[in-house]
C-alpha cells in the first residue's frame, strides 16, 4: 500500500514539474504580445522597451525561466501587472471563495443526487426512473451561466427572495475578519451570525445553479453503478444464501459506490476550474473571475499562477482519491 | 449432421438505460435541426442578423397574437417580417440571430470534434499498439493536457492566439483530443489480444495492416458515441467563452455573446433577448446528449 | 433408512423468462441420501431451474406456478421472509463461475461467516472460526490465510470450495449444484467432486448435480434427469440410462463413445521441435514463469499429436511458439527443411501459409465487422474467388448462404467451422488446434471432431491437438504427449498413454478423467492414484521432480534430482525413473 502511495506521489511530482514548464512556455509561445497591449499600439520604441523591461520580458528566455522557477519554489509568483500586488496575495484572497462555493455545491449535489440515483436503480425502466433519468440527461447539458441569470431574474427581480448578484455579502456591511477566507467559517468564528446568514443568502442562487448542473452527471453515474451491481451474480447469490436484506443492501452499496469515487474526484477537479461562469454571473470574486480578468488583461504572472494553482490542487485531489480508492478496493493495490 | 443452435447466453449484465426510443428520436431531431441550421441558418432569417432595426427592445408578440401572425405568414399576405423573439437593446432581431448562430456555434463544435476524433483515435491506436516507450509518451502528454483546468486553459489559448473562429476550433480540438486518445486506447488494448488479430498474424499479414483494418475499426465505437456528447460540451464551452469575452468576437451572432450583451437588461425586465438564445443552447446540447445516450444503448445491445 | 419421505418433491414448476417459458411443468422427487444428476444442452433451462428451486429468479424471470416441497413445506407458498430462512439453512446452492458469485470487496472468510450468521446466532468471531473450520474440512491447507483472501486472489477451485463452505455451513438437507466444475482443471474437478460426494454421503443429505458433462453424472449420480427446452424428457436410474437413453439428445452425445479408427499417418517428420524453452518475466519483480521447459517432439505427415495438460502445463505456449506468435527463448523448431525459429520475416511469411491455427474461442477469432466472405477472402489473398469460398464452406459443412453472414449471426459451432475453413483455405500442412472444442456444447463438440477427422482424411493435413479434454484427444490423436508445468512427462501412442499410463501424473489425469460409463465409477474404484494438494505455482518450481510434492509414490530421490525424459522399454518416453524401473521389472 505504501508502495502504491509512494509511486503515485512520484508521478504527481513529475506531473507538477511538467505543468510548471508547460505553463511557462505555452504562454510565451502564443502569438500575443502583452507589452503592446499594455503600452498601446502606437507607442514609441523607447516606451515599448521600457515597458518590456519593467515586465521583465527583455531578458533571454532561459533567465526568465530561472527566475520563474526560483519564484515558484519559494511561493513567489511575481506581481500582477494589473493590480501590482503580489499574485500570491491575490490568489490567497480569491481561492477560498471558489473553494467554499464548490465544496458546498458539491456536498449538496451529492446529498440530493446519490439517493435519487439509488432509488431509480431499484426499479429500472419504471416511470420514476425514466423521468429522473431524462432530468439527469437534461440537467447535465445546461449552460449554467444562463440558468444563473434566469434564477436571478426569477428569484431576485421577480420574487425578491434572493439578494442582488453583487458579491458574497451585502456591499454595505462589514465583512468578518478573514481567517480562512470562507465566509461561512469566518463569520461563525467571529460569532457574527448576521454575516453568516447574509453569506448563505448570497450563496443561495450560485449554489442552486451549480447543484442543478452537477446533479445530472452524478445521478446518471450512481444509477448506472447501482443497476450494474444489483444485477450482479454476487447479489443474487447473497440472496440465494439466505442473507437478510439489509446485509445484501450493504454489499450492493459498497460495490456500487466505490467505483464512483474516482469519477467524483474528477468531477471535483473539473468544477474547480469550471466555476468561472457562475462567479462571473454572480460577481463572487473567486479565482475563476480572477482568471478572466487576468486573461483579458494579458497579465502573465497572474495567469501562470492561476493555472498552476488549480492544476496542482486537481492533481492532489486525484492522488488522494486514488489512494482512498486503492485502500477500499483490494483489486487495485495488487 | 444436425447442429444444435446454442442460444447466446445472457453474458454480461447490460446496464439498461431507460429512456425509451422517444428520447433518442427527440435527440436525433434536435441534432438534425442544429445541423440544418448550421448550413442554411443565415439564409433563412427574416432580418439581417447584423443590421439593427428601428424597433429597439421590442418584446416578442403576445401569445394571443401569434395565430393571427402565423396566418398572415401562411397566406403570404404582405407584411413586415415579424420579430418572433423580439428585438434587443440595439434593435437587432433576436430570432434571426438565434437562427444564424448555429453557423458559428455548431460549426465550431463539430469541426473541433472531427479534428480531435481523428487525431485522438490515431494517437490512441498508437498508444495501444506501438512500443511501450511511444505509448508511454503519448499517454503522459495526454494526461498532462487533461490536468489543466479546461475552461481557463481555453480562455488563455483563445485570447492569446487571437480570437478567431479557427483558433477556437483548434483550442477545443486540442483540449478534447485526450478524451478520444483515452477511449480509443482502452478499446485498442482490449481488441489487440483478440483471436482474430492473432489469426491475421498467422496468415502472414503485416502489423500495420492489422492495426488499421482490424483493430482500429473495432475500437472506434465508444469514441463515435462520445463524439455526440462532446459536441454538446463544445457548444457549451463556445458559448461560455464568448459570454466572458474570451471567445467569438462580436458582432457575430453567437448564443453566448447574445446572452452577455443582454445580461444587464434582464434585471430591468427585458427577458426575451437572453431567454431565447439560452433556450437554444439548452435544447441543442440536450439533443446531442440524448442522441449520444441513444447511440450508447444501441451499441450495448 | 429412517425416513422414506422425499427431501424434495417438485410438481408442475413453470418459470417464464422474458415472456418465454424457460422451465415448463417440471416435476422431480429426490429421496434422502440420493444424488440426482440433471443434464441438458445450454439453453435447456438448468440455471433457471436451480434458482427457481430456491424461489428465486434472475432479472426478467417470473415463477408462474408449481410447488417445490422441501422436507414437507412448499417453498413457493411461503412468504419471502420464511423462504429466506430456509435458503442456506435447509437448501444450499453452488453455481458456475464461483468467483463471480463472491463480492469482490469483501474477504472470503467474512462472506462465509456472514452466511453462517444469518442462520445461527453467533458472534462475528465465532462465525469466522466456523468459516476456517469449514475450509479445513474441505481439504484446504492453511485455511486461516485463505479465509482472509479476497476473491480475486484465489483460484477457481478454491473459490468453488468457498461456495461449498457457504452452502453447506448450516448442514442443509439438499445441495443444488449448477455446473460446479465448469472451468476447473480435470484433477481439481475430480478432487472437488470426490470431496462433495464424501460430504454429502457422510451427512446423509441429498444433492442435485446439474451438468452438461455426462461423465460426471455417470460417476457420481444415482439417477439421471434430462431437461430439454425447459421440459423433463427423461428420468431414469443411471445404469439403465447409459445402457439405453430414450431421448435423441442423449443418444447423440453418448454415440461418440464407440472407438473409431483413425486415418493412417506416414512415418515422416514434418514438424520437429527440439529443447524448446520459454520464460515469461513477471512485471515488478525479478521472478519469472517457466512456461515451457525442454520440450521436444516430432509430428509426421497426416498425423495428429495430442498435447494434454492442465493449467500451467505450457501446452498453449508450445503452440504459440510453433506459430511464432511468441518468440521462444531457446530451442529449435524445424518445419520440413526450413527452420521456423531462425526464419527471416520474408521466409516466415512463406512458412505461415503452411502452418495454420484454430483457437479456442470461436467468436473471438473472427472480426465481428467482417462477413464470412471477407474473412475467407483475406486468407485466400487477392483472388476473392467466389467458387473457392463456396467450396471451402462445403468442405466444412456450412450452407452456402453463410457466406454473407456476420459472425454474430452464427452459432458457436458454425463460427468454429468458419475458423476451420479459414485455416484450410491456404492449404496448410499442419494446423495447431488450441482447445478447438472446449468452448462448444457437447453436440457441437462431437460434430467438430468428426469434421476435423474428415478433413485430415481428405487433405492429409497434420494436427497438433492441444486440449485438456481427454475425450476429444482420445478420438483425434495418433500419439499423445502429457505435459505438466512446462515439461513433457509422458509421450507415447494413444493406446499406450490411455490404456496403461506410466507416469504418476498421467495416471492421476486419466483416473480423474470421468468416463461416461457407470460400470466404471471413480467413486467405486479403490486403487485410484490421487494427487494431493493444488497445482503449484509455475513461479517457484521445486528442485527435483515437479510432481514430487503431490505424488503418492514419490521417493526421497525424486525430490532431490530433476527427472530426465527417458525411453521406456515399449518405445515411449517417460519422465519418471522409478516408473521405468518398475516397468522393466514387470517385464521380466
Amino acid at each position: 500500500m505504501l508502495n502504491f502511495i509512494a509511486r503515485r506521489l512520484v508521478v504527481a511530482m513529475f506531473q507538477l514539474v511538467g505543468l510548471v514548464l508547460v505553463v511557462f512556455f505555452a504562454i510565451r509561445m502564443l502569438p500575443a504580445d502583452p507589452v503592446a497591449r499594455l503600452v498601446g499600439m502606437n507607442s514609441t520604441p523607447e516606451a515599448y522597451r521600457m515597458s518590456q523591461q519593467a515586465l521583465g520580458l527583455d531578458k533571454p528566455m532561459l533567465e526568465q525561466l530561472r527566475s520563474y522557477i526560483a519564484g515558484v519554489a519559494t511561493g513567489d509568483f511575481g506581481r500582477s501587472w494589473v493590480s501590482g500586488a503580489p499574485v500570491m496575495e491575490d490568489i490567497r484572497n480569491v481561492l477560498p471563495v471558489t473553494i467554499e462555493l464548490i465544496t458546498i455545491s458539491f456536498i449538496l449535489a451529492f446529498l440530493i443526487s446519490v439517493p435519487l440515483g439509488m432509488l431509480c436503480a431499484l426499479r429500472p425502466g419504471g416511470v420514476a426512473d425514466t423521468a429522473t433519468f431524462t432530468y439527469s440527461l437534461f440537467a447535465g447539458s445546461q449552460p449554467e451561466f444562463w440558468w444563473g441569470l434566469l434564477f436571478i431574474y426569477i428569484f431576485f427581480a421577480m420574487l425578491g427572495w434572493a439578494p442582488p448578484p453583487l458579491g458574497r455579502l451585502d456591499p454595505m456591511s462589514t465583512p468578518p475578519a478573514s481567517i480562512s477566507g470562507f465566509i461561512t467559517v469566518d463569520s461563525l468564528l467571529a460569532g457574527n451570525i448576521a454575516a453568516f446568514r447574509d453569506g448563505l443568502h448570497h450563496l443561495m442562487l450560485p449554489v442552486a445553479t451549480k447543484v442543478f448542473v452537477l446533479s445530472g452527471p452524478i445521478i446518471k453515474m450512481v444509477r448506472q453503478n447501482m443497476v450494474r451491481v444489483l444485477g450482479a451474480d454476487y447479489v443474487l447469490y447473497a440472496r440465494a444464501s439466505g442473507l437478510p436484506p439489509w446485509r445484501v443492501a450493504l454489499i450492493a452499496l459498497k460495490n456500487a459506490l466505490v467505483p464512483a469515487l474516482t469519477l467524483l474526484g474528477v468531477l471535483y477537479g473539473y468544477i474547480l476550474g469550471g466555476a468561472v461562469l457562475i462567479e462571473t454571473v454572480f460577481s463572487l470574486g473567486g479565482i475563476g473571475q480572477y482568471a478572466v480578468r487576468s486573461v483579458l488583461a494579458f497579465d502573465y504572472p497572474a495567469i501562470q499562477a492561476v493555472v498552476l494553482v488549480i492544476a496542482a490542487i486537481s492533481l492532489f485531489v486525484y492522488l488522494a482519491l486514488d489512494v482512498i480508492h486503492a485502500w477500499i478496493d483490494p483489486r487495485l493495490a495488487s | 449432421m444436425s447442429e444444435v443452435l446454442d442460444l447466446a447466453d445472457a453474458g454480461a449484465v447490460h446496464v439498461a438505460t431507460p429512456a425509451p426510443s422517444f428520447l433518442f428520436r427527440l435527440g436525433a431531431a434536435l441534432v438534425v435541426l442544429s445541423l440544418v441550421l448550421m448550413v442554411v441558418g443565415p439564409w433563412i432569417t427574416p432580418y439581417d442578423p447584423n443590421r439593427p432595426t428601428f424597433e429597439i427592445s421590442e418584446p416578442p408578440p403576445a401569445l394571443t397574437a401569434i395565430p393571427g401572425l402565423l396566418w398572415r405568414v401562411i397566406t403570404g399576405a404582405p407584411h413586415d417580417p415579424i420579430h418572433w423573439f423580439g428585438t434587443d437593446s440595439s434593435g437587432l432581431d433576436v430570432f434571426s440571430r438565434v437562427v444564424a448562430a448555429p453557423r458559428t456555434d455548431v460549426a465550431i463544435a463539430v469541426g473541433a470534434n472531427v479534428v480531435s476524433l481523428i487525431l485522438g483515435s490515431l494517437l490512441g491506436l498508437l498508444a495501444g499498439f506501438a512500443r511501450p516507450w511511444i505509448a508511454g509518451t503519448v499517454m503522459r502528454i495526454s494526461d498532462l493536457i487533461q490536468a489543466f483546468p479546461v475552461f481557463i486553459t481555453g480562455m488563455i489559448l483563445v485570447t492569446f492566439a487571437g480570437r478567431s473562429n479557427m483558433t477556437i476550433v483548434l483550442t477545443l480540438a486540442f483540449l478534447y483530443t485526450p478524451i478520444y486518445v483515452r477511449l480509443t486506447r482502452a478499446e485498442v488494448l482490449s481488441q489487440r489480444t483478440r483471436g482474430f488479430v492473432d489469426a491475421a498474424r498467422v496468415l502472414g499479414k503485416p502489423e500495420g495492416f492489422i492495426a488499421l483494418r482490424h483493430v482500429l475499426p473495432n475500437a472506434l465505437a465508444p469514441s463515435l458515441i462520445q463524439a455526440s456528447v462532446t459536441i454538446g460540451f463544445a457548444i457549451l464551452m463556445t458559448a461560455g467563452l464568448s459570454f466572458v469575452g474570451a471567445g467569438v468576437r462580436p458582432p457575430t451572432p453567437e448564443w453566448g455573446l447574445m446572452i452577455a450583451a443582454s445580461a444587464n437588461e434582464l434585471i430591468q425586465g427585458e427577458w426575451w433577448s437572453s431567454l431565447f438564445p439560452g433556450l437554444a443552447i439548452s435544447l441543442t446540447v440536450f439533443g446531442y446528449a440524448a442522441f449520444g445516450n441513444g447511440l450508447e444503448r444501441i451499441y450495448d445491445r | 433408512m429412517t425416513d422414506s419421505a422425499p427431501v424434495l418433491d417438485v410438481r408442475g414448476l413453470t418459470v417464464d423468462y422474458g415472456g418465454r417459458p424457460a422451465v415448463e411443468d417440471f416435476a422431480l422427487t429426490i429421496a434422502r441420501g440420493e444424488i440426482v444428476g440433471l443434464t441438458g444442452d445450454s439453453g435447456s433451462g438448468k440455471s433457471t431451474l436451480a434458482l427457481a428451486l430456491l424461489g428465486l429468479t434472475r432479472g426478467p424471470g417470473r415463477i408462474k406456478g408449481g410447488s417445490v416441497v422441501l422436507e414437507g413445506t412448499d417453498l413457493l407458498a411461503l412468504d419471502e421472509a420464511s423462504r429466506r430462512e430456509r435458503r442456506g439453512r435447509d437448501i444450499g446452492l453452488i453455481v458456475q463461475n464461483p468467483r463471480g458469485a463472491l463480492s469482490p470487496l469483501h474477504r472470503v472468510g467474512q462472506q462465509i461467516g456472514a452466511v453462517y450468521r444469518s442462520h445461527q446466532t453467533v458472534t462475528g468471531a465465532q462465525a469466522t472460526a466456523h468459516a476456517v473450520d469449514m475450509l479445513r474440512s474441505l481439504g484446504l491447507n492453511d485455511p486461516e490465510r485463505r479465509a482472509s483472501a479476497y476473491p480475486h486472489e484465489i483460484s477457481g477451485g478454491m473459490a468453488q470450495r468457498v461456495l461449498i463452505a457457504m452452502a453447506l455451513g448450516s448442514g442443509p438437507r439438499l445441495l443444488v449444484a449448477d455446473e460446479p466444475t465448469s472451468g476447473l482443471d480435470v484433477t481439481i474437478q475430480a478432487q472437488f467432486l470426490d470431496e462433495m460426494w464424501r460430504t454429502v454421503r457422510k451427512d446423509g443429505s441429498s444433492a442435485l448435480l446439474m451438468t452438461q458433462d455426462l461423465g460426471i453424472i455417470a460417476n457420481y449420480c444415482d439417477r439421471v434427469v434430462v431437461l430439454q427446452n425447459g421440459r423433463r424428457v427423461e428420468d431414469a436410474p443411471t445404469q439403465s440410462f447409459y445402457a439405453a437413453p430414450r431421448d435423441s439428445y442423449s443418444r447423440s452425445i453418448l454415440a461418440l463413445r464407440k472407438e473409431e479408427v483413425l486415418p493412417d499417418a506416414a512415418p515422416s517428420r514434418l514438424l520437429e521441435i527440439k529443447d524448446l524453452r520459454k520464460i515469461f518475466p513477471l512485471r515488478g519483480s525479478n521472478k519469472h514463469v517457466q512456461a515451457v521447459d525442454d520440450v521436444s517432439f516430432t509430428i509426421g505427415r497426416g498425423e495428429t499429436l495430442g498435447l494434454v495438460g492442465e493449467s500451467g502445463s505450457g501446452k498453449t505456449t508450445v503452440g504459440r511458439c510453433i506459430l511464432r506468435l511468441v518468440e521462444p527463448d531457446a530451442g529449435e523448431i524445424t518445419f520440413g527443411d526450413a527452420s521456423v525459429t531462425s526464419a527471416s520475416p520474408a521466409a516466415l511469411r512463406g512458412l505461415r501459409r503452411k502452418l495454420q491455427v484454430v483457437f479456442q474461442d470461436p467468436f473471438d477469432s473472427l472480426d465481428p465487422r467482417w462477413t464470412v466472405t471477407d474473412i475467407l477472402a483475406e486468407a485466400i489473398e487477392g483472388k476473392s474467388d467466389k467458387a473457392r469460398i463456396a467450396e471451402l464452406l462445403r468442405l466444412v459443412g456450412l450452407r452456402p448462404d453463410v457466406a454473407s453472414a456476420k459472425p454474430r449471426a452464427l452459432s458457436a459451432g458454425s463460427q468454429q467451422r468458419v475458423n476451420i475453413a479459414r485455416a484450410i483455405a491456404v492449404e496448410p500442412e499442419l494446423i495447431v488446434l488450441d482447445e478447438p472444442t472446449s468452448a462448444l456444447t457437447p453436440l457441437a463438440r462431437i460434430a467438430t471432431i468428426r469434421l476435423l477427422r474428415d478433413i485430415q482424411a481428405r487433405l492429409g493435413v497434420s494436427y497438433l491437438f492441444i486440449s485438456h479434454d481427454l475425450n476429444t484427444v482420445e478420438h483425434m490423436s495418433h500419439r499423445v504427449a502429457v505435459m505438466y508445468l512446462g515439461q513433457i512427462v509422458e509421450l507415447g501412442t494413444r493406446e499406450q498413454v490411455f490404456r496403461s499410463p506410466l507416469h504418476p501424473y498421467s495416471k492421476a489425469l486419466l483416473a480423474a478423467h470421468l468416463v461416461a460409463d457407470p460400470s466404471r465409477r471413480r467413486v467405486d474404484r479403490t486403487d485410484i492414484q490421487t494427487l494431493s494438494g493444488e497445482i503449484p505455482s509455475p513461479i517457484d518450481l521445486p528442485r527435483g521432480c515437479y510432481l514430487a510434492s503431490r505424488c503418492p509414490v514419490a521417493l526421497a530421490s525424486c525430490r532431490e534430482q530433476p527427472q530426465p525424459l527417458l525411453p521406456a522399454p515399449d518405445g515411449r518416453l517417460v519422465r519418471c525413473t522409478p516408473a521405468i524401473a518398475s516397468l522393466k521389472q514387470a517385464m521380466h
